[in-house]
């Protein structure tokens, strides 16, 4: 057992692929020399050289075009966006292209490309980056979109990524690249792409989230498991595919739900997640489900508005505790 | 705007009330405070009241049929407004239902007590309820329960409808946690799986069956509840009642003019109730593993009924001579026959006399109605030859045999009891102080 960052353990996973893989390259923006504006792949352009650790241009929408074109050629891509917020310019190529590439060939040729990307705010970056747009993509057939929580996810998932077959939004966070966890010492560990954790086992509520938010959340239940209340946290993992079941069986449980997340609530992870909730456990309920979510406004610049927009821990605890109070409970 | 009147919650135990009869048709007008109708409930017949004034517009549920607590029983509204209108308005095509409307139900005579019981759910009248509900008409019990603990309630066999607006969420919707403290303080016990019907029961299965009323419904409940939870002994005693028997004799014969008549019973009361205070181990109830003193005896005194019992209370008997509790006995009893005790006179008894004498008989045992703790039974008074002073002479002899519930009081407490009240028949003068 080993402790790493989240950025060590993406590194690591990059770096193990690579050297597995052949097929297997990096693509982005500074990502070669400058090592990458977050220094995911720092050492990889010394180790693997400029073929297999590709700088690109300014332009998203070349790259990822570029990507998607070596993937259906029978390589393996991972293409670096440097910030989820960057990734609107390539938007056709994603969803236009690589989410299609499958369906319109007959399913004779696929696009096994990761696009890796930072999200996330809380650095005062203001409106135009400081977004989490992952919702958007998880609802479009034909990607698959994941965003780890926790340092083992992050290596056992990047490795889960870059093998499949389909094209892989891979949702980094940048709040999480410092975050040190706990890294398994098996080299040949993975991560299912898929499937949620209950990271946290409760009785009283679950609590989803999905990124950073989980580390709100485990938080949250810390200092609510102080008053006897035990929230279980179910980290999803990946959004699509969307393992509602084990968010069902927790619920099921506790009879109680609250979806957090740092992106907009409407339309949100949270709305389609509070759908298949109300489905498959409706009569196991004893509240509504209830979301907590970024303030529905271009995030402010300013340090007190850009705190008062995020769904921080006291958020999150006011409707935990909101929830339960319908429910008689605290 | 129209609404429903809702069967309402006469008594603490009723289930479901049974509409004696209207005293108002569909299209009268009505004042605040005018009996709309008699209801019988598990106990007794009550007047059911208007709060407001008003038309009525439709009866839901005629004379001497049954509805379950909340479940709408007419409609009414403004003159010349009718009840189709009332169902549209229900709808909320345009205008959204009020829900403040809905919350204020008429709940006559009784406030709802946050704790009180809910019902089992009852067979027929709840689907019967449905139906009248589900006419169009908007659902006037604010019923609000979340799905878990319908689901729970559903399971357990409880019918929620008298949580309507008690329930710990919002708006008083009914939780799980509201579910649960059912199920765990016992109040409800979930119905026993149906027993199969023993074989070769044809000729049972051939025989009338009828529906229980809510009186014989409630008695029945309680009573198998009182003999399965309620530890009962008995102690029993033969009581001279010669002396007794003299006195009642000679009290009649000066009261003759003034219409009073002391019975047997009045004295067995009066005696009762003088012991219960000397005793008060014996005068208290077991609660939720508490005792509760009396302060004074309120005597129940079972009165039959063409079919039934029912127990009207005469409070503060300790306090009362026997001459004004022969009336009040005479006055409960006669209004218990006729149905038309109020729901306070057949409630707070401490303990109960159930006399069969006039049946000839000689001896019996009664059930304890809880939460009283005890209940005299007495039989007959027969002239008997037995040995007094080493001689064999004639006396009136009344057998009583005490039952008492273990938990309140030890079979010392109950012997001592029923030796006191011996001992004031035997020597019935003291009754008269």
């Amino acid at each position: 057992m080993a402790d790493l960052t989240y950025r060590e353990a993406l590194r690591r996973a990059l770096d193990d692929e690579l050297a597995r893989d052949p097929e297997v390259f990096l693509m982005g923006e500074e990502i070669g020399r400058f090592e990458g504006s977050y220094k995911v792949t720092a050492g990889l352009w010394e180790k693997y050289g400029p073929q297999r650790v590709r700088e690109t241009p300014i332009s998203e929408e070349g790259f990822v075009g570029a990507g998607i074109g070596a993937a259906m050629m029978g390589l393996r891509p991972v293409v670096e966006i440097m910030t989820i917020n960057f990734i609107l310019v390539a938007m056709d190529q994603v969803i236009n292209h690589a989410a299609k590439i499958r369906y319109m060939f007959g399913g004779a040729v696929g696009v096994p490309m990761v696009i890796r990307t930072p999200g996330g705010a809380g650095a005062q970056l203001t409106a135009q980056h400081s977004q989490s747009l992952e919702a958007w993509f998880a609802g479009c057939p034909g990607m698959k979109v994941v965003a780890p929580a926790s340092v083992a996810d992050a290596y056992g998932m990047m490795k889960t990524a870059i093998r499949d077959d389909d094209p892989v939004l891979f949702v980094e966070n940048l709040v999480m690249y410092n975050v040190t966890g706990t890294m398994p010492d098996d080299p040949d560990f993975t991560v299912p792409l898929g499937r949620a954790a209950v990271v946290r086992e409760g009785r009283d509520l679950t609590l989803v989230a999905h990124s950073y938010t989980v580390q709100r959340a485990l938080r949250v239940a810390d200092t609510m498991s102080r008053d006897g209340i035990e929230i279980e946290v179910v980290d999803l993992r990946s959004l699509r595919p969307l393992d509602a079941e084990t968010v069902a069986e927790s619920v099921r449980k506790t009879s109680r739900a609250l979806i957090a997340e740092e992106g907009w609530s409407t339309y949100g992870v949270g709305a389609e997640l509070a759908a298949r909730i109300h489905r498959l456990c409706f009569d196991d309920l004893d509240a509504p489900v209830e979301r907590v979510g970024g303030a529905e406004v271009p995030m402010p610049y300013s340090k007190p508005l850009e705190l008062a927009a995020l769904p921080l821990e006291s958020k999150i605890e006011a409707a935990a505790r909101g929830l339960l109070a319908e429910s008689g409970i605290a | 705007m129209s609404e429903e009147l809702v069967m309402p919650r006469l008594s603490d135990t009723m289930e479901e009330g049974t509409i004696g009869r209207w005293l108002v048709h569909e299209g009268d007008a009505f004042a605040a405070g005018d009996v709309l109708a008699e209801i019988e409930t598990d106990k007794a017949t009550m007047e059911f009241q208007a709060y407001d004034a008003g038309t009525v517009l439709r009866i839901l549920v005629g004379d001497g049929e049954s509805a379950a607590l909340g479940a709408p029983i007419a409609i009414v509204g403004a003159e010349g407004e009718t009840a189709d209108e009332a169902a549209s308005a229900g709808n909320g095509a345009t205008t959204p239902p009020p829900q403040e409307e809905e919350a204020a139900e008429p709940e006559p005579e009784t406030e709802p007590e946050p704790k009180a019981a809910p019902a089992r759910r009852p067979s027929k009248s709840s689907s019967k309820a449905k139906a009248a509900s589900g006419n169009g008409s908007r659902a006037t019990a604010a019923l609000r329960v979340s799905p878990i603990a319908r689901r729970m309630a559903d399971e357990a066999g409880i019918d929620l409808s008298t949580m309507a607006g008690r329930g710990s969420g919002p708006e008083g919707r009914v939780v799980k946690a509201d579910v649960e403290r059912l199920i765990s303080s016992g109040e409800l016990t979930p119905p026993a799986a149906p027993e199969a019907p023993p074989a070769g029961d044809s000729a049972a299965a051939e025989g009338e069956i009828r529906e229980l009323t809510p009186m014989l419904k409630a008695v029945a409940t309680r009573m198998a509840q009182a003999k399965q939870t309620v530890p009962h002994f008995y102690v029993e005693s033969e009581i001279d009642m010669t002396r007794a028997m003299q006195l009642r004799a000679e009290l009649n014969g000066g009261l003759a003019d003034s219409g009073d008549k002391i019975s047997v019973n009045d004295l067995i009361v009066r005696a009762s109730a003088l012991a219960l205070i000397q005793h008060p181990q014996s005068h208290r109830s077991y609660l939720d593993g508490k005792h509760v003193y009396h302060a004074h005896a309120n005597i129940g005194i079972a009165v039959a009924l063409d079919d039934g019992l029912t127990v009207p209370v005469l409070n503060e008997a300790d306090s009362k001579p026997l001459r004004e509790i022969s009336r009040e006995t005479r006055d409960l009893a006669g209004r218990a026959r006729a149905g038309k005790l109020k729901q306070r006179e057949i409630e707070g008894a401490t303990f109960s006399v159930s006399n069969l004498g006039m049946f000839d008989v000689a001896n019996f045992a009664a059930i304890i109605n809880p939460p009283e703790s005890a209940i005299i039974a007495v039989g007959a008074t027969i002239d008997r030859p037995v040995v007094v002073d080493g001689e064999i002479v004639v006396r009136k002899i009344m057998r009583a045999t005490l039952s008492c519930d273990h938990r309140a009081c030890s079979g010392a407490d109950g012997a001592k009891l029923l030796q006191t009240i011996k001992q004031l028949l035997q020597s019935p003068s003291l009754l008269l102080v």
